[in-house]
């Protein structure tokens, strides 16, 4: 018995002890540090917390992060539009934002330079409006609420193939009911654990591995974000990819009645660029029995936003006529490098001068 | 099923109950069966090659040991390496040696469309072959009788905590164990179970997390410094000691737990200080094997130096090329017969280390002799490790990056088991934590839970020598 009594002050002395050197350390997602950038906000569910800034530092890069007044990724504030300035703002979700990279080597803040490089009679002021973990249906509450504000004269939706016909699936009903809907309090035990499990970042990261066990136990197959591009997707990337077309619907029509235009950029997966993962991945799925189909997601996008009649860039071509196109993504993280970043911004230029002549 | 999935736990859960429950007879009945099993769930179209590599080598050996003539002998003994390097040389080596053919008439302008055939390199063949060919070889010196049982050979060499990455066994350690009934003993199970964890540690915490570093640097993705090639291969170093190191461990431990002892494969190989013991304490099990089947018949140090340093390198450049079909693996072996033929001209020398900083000093050089050998292992070409030399011979600054990236995430994850191999270092003994106070040895039980529960990768990796 005493042995057990031993064993077990030792355990809790060293859970403490990794809970504090984690809580220290950071380099993950789940740290306080880099929690602390986001903040709940009933409008739209989570967002970027205003005047927020962390330092991530994971094994393939080491960002300083800042969130400007406003909310959005910047080291300067926002205010009234200047004489001359022309405001372009890029909603998306985290290739968007982008903390794997420093601010100034987001393709926002390239296409930035880019743009004042070429017109020295108009000021250009590109805005980072991606948010981590956002999905179409997020992106047009987060542009109602936030960033309409801020008097873009371009909306650039940056819609990320892989996951966003099910993620706006997820979210159909906050286009409806104009924001997430209250919490639920059914399960109060679950609520508890859930809470503990957030507060601890040791508890997080046996969770994560509790849940790649459960998921090696259930077998290979597509994980959901790929069933985008599985050869017969399940209803919920179908009918995700119409509640995408009327989120983005939306955003173009409200940003046309305050005399903005609207743009849609198509970005592929990693897999697309990259055929050794896409060698992987194709396996793994033919594993579980489905097919996957490498283009399949981007074409059923552009296919189900044809109808908007929006100028819309597609960046897999771009992307994958890159001599060193392995190199555009991150390894153990499936984010844009700087390389990445550079190749998207210089496509963005030419977008946008497309859609902005000189004189208009 | 790698020792580290669900799948295995599954599996030995069973084997090992079964196994505590049945006689001897049946356990080696079940040993076999398992462990055929066990080789079908990687691929069982290559199973065949497994059974008939036992069947002929088993036959093989029984007419060696009847044979008087030592001419039908010698014949027999070639047939038998024929039989087991032919097969091993076709599916290790055929595409290799054929594309080098055709590139090396190619550069005088001859056209040459070798045959070309997807082979696909069936797993463990290189463990369980030099298994095989050593026993047969061991019979013929008459340093071992032939068995007489087909079913315990046939345990002998499928045996599944061995059967894909090694250890090399010898039949005068293992056979005899196979042949008679085993008993289990209580410290058996404490070392097995320590081992196993132990091992699990190794390849979860220790070389599944370095691998992520490796690969940012050696993946050929990025432009690195010289700075980054030079954690990198630190950490390499650690990735390949940990992965193979721990999957010695798990064999180990688990084979305790069946009550047969198995070879110690590694015994702290980063704390030596010249090549020659390097070699014995890395894969000790190869290295014995390359020995006593390669440089000893070779002539050994007996000649001239220049002919033990000749037998020293051919034995290394024989070395690399039985980790893979690579122009990389024999630059490294090459590499190794060339560290070998100089340290053992220096030791000739016989230069006196007075001082503890000389010795601490020698190791540390050392240790980077070995790194450069496992950065040539590791490059994905030979232009890679051109490349990558100028850039440690130019640009050895460790920039902020290169701080935050990589060093101190290497250190992070290299410190817990540096600590520990310290201190089993001190003790000579791999075993000494088990000897440690109590309230110190639950620390350490802990320790090691929990890193492998927090930052342990999960995601399955395979073991780097099940390629070889």
């Amino acid at each position: 018995m005493r042995r057990i009594g031993l064993l077990v002050v030792i355990l809790a002395a060293q859970f403490a002890a990794l809970e504090a050197g984690l809580r220290w350390y950071g380099g993950s997602e789940a740290s306080p540090a880099f929690q602390q950038l986001f903040m709940q906000d009933p409008r739209v569910g989570h967002r970027l917390r205003p005047g927020a800034a962390a330092r991530y530092t994971t094994a393939e890069f080491s960002t300083d992060i800042s969130i400007n007044a406003q909310g959005v990724r910047d080291d300067a504030p926002i205010g009234p539009k200047a004489v001359g300035e022309r405001r372009v703002v890029i909603l998306g979700d985290s290739l968007v934002l982008s903390v794997q990279v420093d601010l100034a080597q987001t393709f926002a803040k390239q296409l930035e330079r880019g743009l004042n490089a070429g017109d020295g009679a108009t000021t250009w002021r590109v805005i980072n409006a991606g948010v981590q973990g956002y999905g179409p249906v997020d992106e047009w509450l987060f542009y109602q609420h936030v960033v309409d504000g801020l008097e873009p004269d371009l909306v650039l939706t940056m819609v990320f193939v892989g996951n966003d016909a099910v993620e706006a699936y997820d979210k159909q009903t906050w286009i409806d009911t104009d924001g997430p809907p209250a919490a639920a309090t059914a399960d109060a035990a679950a609520s508890l654990a859930r809470r503990v499990t957030r507060s601890s970042m040791v508890l997080q990261n046996v969770r994560l591995r509790w849940d790649l066990l459960k998921s090696a136990v259930e077998g290979p197959g597509a994980e959901r974000p790929l069933t985008s591009y599985l050869a017969s997707p399940p209803p919920d990337v179908i009918n995700g990819l119409a509640v995408s077309r009327r989120a983005f619907g939306l955003i173009a029509e409200r940003a046309a009645a305050r005399g903005a235009r609207t743009g849609l950029v198509l970005m592929p997966a990693r897999f697309q660029t990259d055929d050794a993962d896409y060698e992987r991945l194709r396996a793994i799925v033919a594993a579980g029995g489905d097919t996957l189909v490498r283009d399949a997601a981007t074409e059923r996008f552009r296919d189900a936003l044809t109808p908007l009649a929006l100028p819309m860039l597609d960046l897999l071509p771009i992307l994958r006529k890159q001599p060193d196109r392995h190199a555009l993504f991150f390894q153990e993280n499936v984010h844009l490098t700087p390389r990445g970043h550079t190749v998207v911004g210089e496509a963005l230029v030419a977008f946008v001068r497309s859609l902005t002549p000189p004189g208009d | 099923m790698v020792f580290t999935s669900l799948h295995f736990v599954a599996f030995f859960v069973v084997v090992y109950a079964l196994y505590r429950a049945v006689p001897h007879r049946a356990q080696n009945w079940l040993l076999v069966v398992a462990s055929y099993y066990f080789y079908a769930a990687w691929d069982w179209r290559f199973l065949s090659l497994l059974i008939g590599s036992t069947v002929v080598d088993y036959a093989v050996a029984q007419a060696i040991e009847r044979a008087d003539d030592p001419v039908r002998r010698k014949r027999l003994l070639w047939l038998s390496l024929a039989f087991n390097f032919g097969i091993l040389g076709f599916f290790k080596y055929f595409n290799f040696f054929a594309d080098g053919l055709a590139a090396m008439f190619a550069t005088i302008g001859w056209r040459l469309d070798p045959v070309t055939v997807n082979v696909i390199l069936p797993i463990g063949i290189s463990f369980y072959t030099f298994m095989t060919v050593s026993y047969v070889i061991d019979v013929y010196r008459r340093e071992i009788p032939a068995s007489r049982s087909l079913l315990d050979f046939a345990v002998f060499v499928a045996y599944f905590p061995h059967l894909v990455a090694g250890p090399i066994l010898r039949a005068s350690l293992l056979l005899p164990q196979i042949a008679t009934v085993r008993r289990i003993s209580r410290t058996q199970i404490t070392e097995g179970l320590w081992l196993m964890a132990w091992g699990v540690f190794q390849k979860m915490f220790v070389a599944d997390n370095l691998a992520a570093l490796v690969d940012a640097v050696f993946g050929g993705g990025a432009s690195p410094r010289g700075g980054d090639v030079l954690v990198a291969t630190w950490a390499f170093a650690f990735q390949i000691y940990g992965d193979f190191a721990g999957y010695s461990n798990m064999a180990r431990g688990m084979s305790k737990l069946m009550g047969i002892e198995l070879n110690v494969n590694f015994r702290f190989p980063y704390f030596v200080t010249s090549p020659q013991a390097f070699w014995r304490h890395w894969h000790i099990s190869l290295s014995t094997w390359l020995r006593d089947y390669l440089y000893i018949p070779l002539g050994g140090n007996r000649g001239t130096s220049f002919e033990t340093k000749r037998n020293l390198f051919l034995t290394m450049v024989l070395g690399g090329l039985w980790h893979g079909a690579a122009w990389t693996f024999v630059l490294w072996g090459v590499y190794q017969g060339l560290v070998l033929g100089v340290a053992r001209g220096i030791a000739d020398l016989r230069i006196p280390l007075r001082h503890t900083w000389q010795k601490v000093a020698l190791g540390v050089l050392m240790f980077h002799v070995t790194c450069y050998g496992w950065l040539i292992f590791r490059a994905q070409s030979a232009s890679q490790v051109v490349d990558f030399t100028g850039r440690l011979a130019t640009d050895l600054a460790m920039t902020a990056t290169t701080w935050q990236t990589l060093l101190v995430p290497f250190l992070l994850i290299v410190s817990p088991l540096l600590v520990v191999h310290i201190y089993q270092a001190r003790h000579g003994d791999e075993l000494a934590v088990l000897q440690l106070p109590i309230a110190v040895r639950y620390a350490v039980y802990g320790a090691v839970g929990w890193l492998v529960l927090v930052f342990g990768n999960f995601q399955g990796g395979e073991f780097i020598y099940f390629q070889f």
